[in-house]
């Protein structure tokens, strides 16, 4: 089971989807933003003066007058020098040899970077170490040093010497990234196919590899340019360069050697330092662009703010619109609130947790009511991207942008009875409330550690943040009773998380969250990283420690035979939806949505008679573009008219009498609505 | 341990290939570059000097391999032969009195603009999506100026205009040079606008830098873990987000420290200030190469220092570095 699309889902679903496609162009797209639209516009207004300007101006730039040192007028629009020549005129005449410079020495590099980083990152081994190994000695060697004594060492100081020099001292950083970018592509599914199917070398540098690194390669010649517009300023200001031929920092050199400064000449020294700044600005405004479609992450920044979280919470306090088109009401009174009874310790009701980047907002989570007990374990499962970790996120209110709640309320019960909305409470007092009365376990133990914080510190500092009035000494004897309660011996305690095993870490992850005693920890596929021995020790300590501490446990897998073994009760959930919850022993004996057969038939039991593994046919659906009605209609092998048009809510199962709430089934099928048999033939087939 | 001696071989790789460098380009020069300098000179040059004139390019009848071994042999003894422009004053005696002010300057520079812009980075990271973010359009302008210009700019500004600060040089003229408060007041006032120029144009790239990694390390879990444990704001900043994204920060700073040096030493040219680069600029102006040379190896083997030592903080900071094999 692929935990990655479950992760993608979480970040972005859009971003799935554009990448899915293989649009090795995509990253073009990021040219939209109005900030990359501005770098490109003012880089288009250069590269025209570049092309055009020299052909329209008539002063020359090299003529000598006696209007000397005149600030600017509308004769001289940038005043004019010591010896009267005009400024503007230099400027025009310059752009074209400073972007020349810069956009030929940054294609010879660009070409230098991508051969060297393709080669080493394609051949690996000795060809790769020896590459690097140049690579990183050009980036050390400082640049400028390196550029001056080279040439100085040139006969000619033309601007084709200048340019070769440049990108021979600029290759290096983009071959250093292009080779980690091979690299990693190297070992992709597609570029192995390429491989075992006999496709040359060549072609697979050039066919697969290569067309997946334009971002890159876009990005790296970009700043190559600004580097090497850099450096030309500078080797010309040093004069180093024919500083007769105008570019912006032969102005500058005869600027400094005609002493601009003293006369006060800021007209003169001013315009070819601000058009390289300039210039520069828009180039990395446009790399800007191309960054954030490399890493997503930083286009996510954005939305990230506390704005957004608050405009989601009031909007909560808001009456609630209905979202969608038709949608059965619940006729029966109560719905899911029959199941509650005196011991419940959380109840999620109408939940529902959107993604608001993409141009319409997905429901992540959907009207998702759910209820907990205490000391009981509540099991959720459904497949990757069926919103089962954008719950347990939700329920601890730790989702993250794109993610946000939009409705739906989350009541805690505390011990003496009262309640508490937790989708209600503040900042500082949820910050209060979390660890201390509910604590979550992450997918990843590896990634949910501080890689370079002793785990000791890690499972303390949770202490130190709620408990402020223990000494050092209370919470170094609380740390080592959590660590003997999860079965890590003490002296690991100072170890970082890199020194302990994939177990071990999941253990210092549940002694965190049990740090403060909670009554509920939310367990988001604790165990799926881990291989099946350690797995099963872990899920034995859970239930070992929830039935000596008695805490309650939502619990969050993909592994429905775990699921069975460990829940008191059961829900699944497709495309964001609860389809069906009951009661463990009675949803594995009976399981009545088509979706859960699907599930447990996918797999076989250990003790039952032998049976034909059947599966799901087709994929999870796209959450964007949900089939009308019933979500699972298009894969469900008993649809019928009524699910194309009607979307199902969750029923109480009118079959079942009323022994105890624990038996109580609920399922969002019509097929078990007495309202909708127009159809019986099916659904009595599936009764069989 | 392993990985400090791989380190420690590469970069004495790097500083053969700088040395090796030196050594080739004057024989890869075409054309009869010593009669071409000769002539510029016309005469000053005393019989050695010509002679080692014609040994920094080659032109011995020795076969290449022992003039290798005898360009090593002078590095060994520090002779890195007489400077054209001041002849005779060895290139080692003007790198000698160029190198503190650089040292001083650069130096200090350098590490202030990395400590500030990756504490800045860090802070509009965390406020990503607010009014901070204004910050980044400004920054990315900063990091475009061409060094030298901006220095232009504020010896413009705050020396000639408003007069609050002197207009070159590294130390008021007549003030004997040692460790009186009068010097040192003096050499501290002389720094500042150059200190102003390299700080600021410096500035905004470490602290792009540090925003994308705050921001990248800021969607890690275990930033997300620290939150929910209830850390306080300032702990999950520093300890967990800041600290993890400063990691790849300190190995750009090494991997860039060439870059940023070699266009901060300009600098100095705008100010007349009395270091290397200065004096870098001078040896090009008068194609002094032995001097250029020079200066050359003297940076890079400062910058390959600098680089041992972000190293060794890495390793400090990052314990996954430290586990023995």
């Amino acid at each position: 089971m692929s935990t990655t699309t479950l992760a993608e889902v979480d970040v972005d679903p859009s971003e799935t989807a554009a990448r899915g496609k293989g649009a090795k162009f995509a990253w073009i797209s990021g040219f939209r933003s109005p900030k990359t639209i501005v770098g490109i516009v003012i880089v288009v207004f250069f590269a025209l003066v570049a092309i055009f300007g020299p052909l329209l101006v008539t002063t020359d730039p090299s003529a000598v007058s006696f209007n000397v040192l005149l600030p600017p007028s509308a004769k001289h629009l940038l005043g004019t020098t010591h010896t009267g020549q005009d400024i503007f005129a230099q400027m025009v005449v310059g752009a074209r040899i400073s972007m020349l410079v810069g956009f030929v020495a940054a294609v010879l590099a660009t070409l230098l970077s991508l051969i060297i980083g393709l080669a080493a990152g394609y051949l690996g081994g000795i060809p790769d170490e020896l590459l690097s190994l140049v690579s990183n000695i050009f980036l050390v060697i400082p640049t400028l040093p390196l550029v001056v004594i080279l040439a100085g060492a040139l006969p000619s100081t033309g601007s084709l010497s200048i340019t070769i020099v440049i990108s021979i001292t600029a290759w290096a950083w983009g071959a250093r990234v292009l080779r980690a970018q091979t690299l990693s592509l190297r070992k992709r599914d597609f570029v192995e196919a390429a491989r075992a199917t006999g496709e040359s070398t060549f072609r697979i540098i050039f066919r697969e590899i290569l067309p997946n690194q334009t971002a890159i390669v876009a990005a790296t010649f970009l700043s190559t340019v600004i580097g090497a517009i850099l450096t030309q300023a500078s080797l010309a200001f040093l004069g180093l360069t024919d500083v007769t031929e105008w570019s912006w920092g032969g102005i500058l050199y005869w600027a400094q050697n005609s002493s601009a400064l003293s006369f006060g000449a800021w007209w003169w020294f001013v315009p070819p330092g601000l058009c390289i700044a300039l210039l520069g600005t828009a180039l990395s405004l446009i790399n800007f662009g191309i960054d954030e479609f490399i890493n997503p992450r930083l286009r996510l920044a954005g939305i990230a703010t506390k704005k957004g979280a608050k405009k989601a919470l009031t909007r909560l306090q808001a009456p609630k619109q209905p979202i969608r088109g038709p949608r059965r009401q619940a006729r029966r009174t109560g719905g899911l609130g029959s199941f509650t009874r005196g011991d419940v310790i959380l109840e999620v009701k109408n939940l529902t947790v959107d993604y608001t980047s993409a141009s319409a907002p997905v429901h992540a989570v959907d009207d998702v009511s759910l209820t907990l007990r205490r000391g009981q374990v509540l099991g959720i499962a459904g497949e990757s991207g069926s919103g089962k970790s954008t719950l347990a996120y939700a329920i601890t209110r730790l989702h993250r942008p794109p993610a946000e709640i939009t409705g739906g309320e989350l009541i805690y019960t505390n011990r003496d009875g009262s309640t508490v909305d937790i989708l209600k409470l503040t900042d500082r007092e949820l910050t209060d409330f979390r660890w201390e009365e509910l604590s979550i376990v992450f997918q990843s133990a590896m990634n949910a550690l501080n890689p370079i914080l002793r785990v000791g510190a890690q499972i303390e500092d949770a202490i130190a943040a709620h408990r402020p009035d223990m000494d050092a000494q209370g919470r170094s004897d609380r740390v080592r009773e959590l660590m003997g309660l999860v079965g890590i011996s003490i002296d690991r305690v100072s170890a970082y998380p890199h020194e302990l095993s994939g177990g071990m870490r999941q253990r210092v992850m549940i002694a965190i969250a049990l740090a403060l005693d909670p009554e509920i920890i939310v367990m988001d596929e604790p165990t799926t990283a881990l291989d099946v021995v350690i797995q099963r020790q872990i899920v034995e300590k859970i239930m070992e420690l929830k039935d000596r501490l008695g805490f309650s446990v939502i619990f969050i897998t993909h592994d429905l035979s775990m699921l069975i073994e460990l829940s008191d009760e059961i829900a699944i959930m497709y495309a964001g939806r609860i389809v069906e919850v009951g009661s463990a022993q009675e949803f594995y004996r009976n399981p009545k949505h088509p979706y859960s057969q699907g599930l447990l038939g996918s797999f076989p039991t250990l003790s039952g008679p032998k049976k034909v593994l059947t599966g799901i046919v087709g994929a999870p659906p796209d959450l964007r573009s949900l089939p009308s009605g019933c979500p699972f209609r298009t894969r469900c092998p008993h649809a019928f008219d009524a699910c194309a048009t009607i979307e199902p809510v969750l029923l109480p199962l009118p079959t079942v009498e009323v022994p105890s709430a624990n038996e109580l089934r609920s399922v969002s099928c019509h097929l078990y609505d007495p309202e909708l048999t127009r159809v019986p033939a099916l659904a009595e087939g599936v009764a069989k | 341990m392993k990985a400090f001696l791989r380190r420690g071989l590469f970069y004495l790789i790097t500083a053969w290939a700088a040395i090796t460098l030196n050594f080739l380009l004057p024989r890869l020069i075409p054309g009869d570059p010593v009669s071409r300098m000769l002539a510029r000179f016309h005469g000053q040059l005393g019989p050695n000097a010509v002679f080692a004139l014609r040994k920094l390019f080659g032109q011995t009848s020795d076969n290449i391999w022992v003039q290798y071994v005898d360009y090593w042999n002078r590095l060994f003894h520090g002779d890195f032969g007489v400077s054209f422009t001041s002849y005779p004053t060895p290139v080692t005696t003007i790198i000698g009195q160029g190198l503190p002010w650089t040292l001083g300057l650069i130096g200090v520079c350098t590490v202030l603009s990395f400590v500030i812009g990756t504490a800045l980075g860090a802070l509009v990271g965390w406020k990503r999506g607010t009014w901070v973010d204004s910050f980044i359009p400004v920054t990315t302008f900063l990091t475009s100026i061409p060094y030298f210009w901006f220095g232009l700019i504020v010896v413009y500004i705050f020396a000639l205009q408003l007069h609050w600060f002197p207009l070159s040089g590294g130390y008021t003229p007549g003030i004997q040079p040692g460790w009186s408060p009068e010097f040192v007041g003096s050499v501290v006032q002389h720094a500042i606008l150059p200190s102003l120029a390299i700080i600021v144009s410096s500035i905004g790239y470490w602290l792009l830098g540090m925003r994308n990694m705050m921001i990248t390390t800021l969607s890690e879990d275990y930033v997300l873990l620290a939150q929910a444990k209830g850390l306080s704001k300032r702990r999950v900043l520093t300890t967990y987000a800041g600290r993890n994204a400063l990691l790849p920060s300190l190995a750009g700073f090494a991997l860039s420290l060439g870059f940023i040096v070699g266009g901060s030493i300009i600098t100095e040219v705008v100010f007349n200030y009395p270091g290397i680069g200065y004096a870098l600029f001078q040896a090009v102006q008068g194609q002094d190469y032995p001097l250029m040379q020079g200066i050359f190896f003297i940076i890079t083997i400062a910058v390959l220092a600098a680089n041992l030592v972000a190293d060794f903080l890495y390793v400090i900071l990052d314990p996954r570095t430290r586990q023995e094999a």
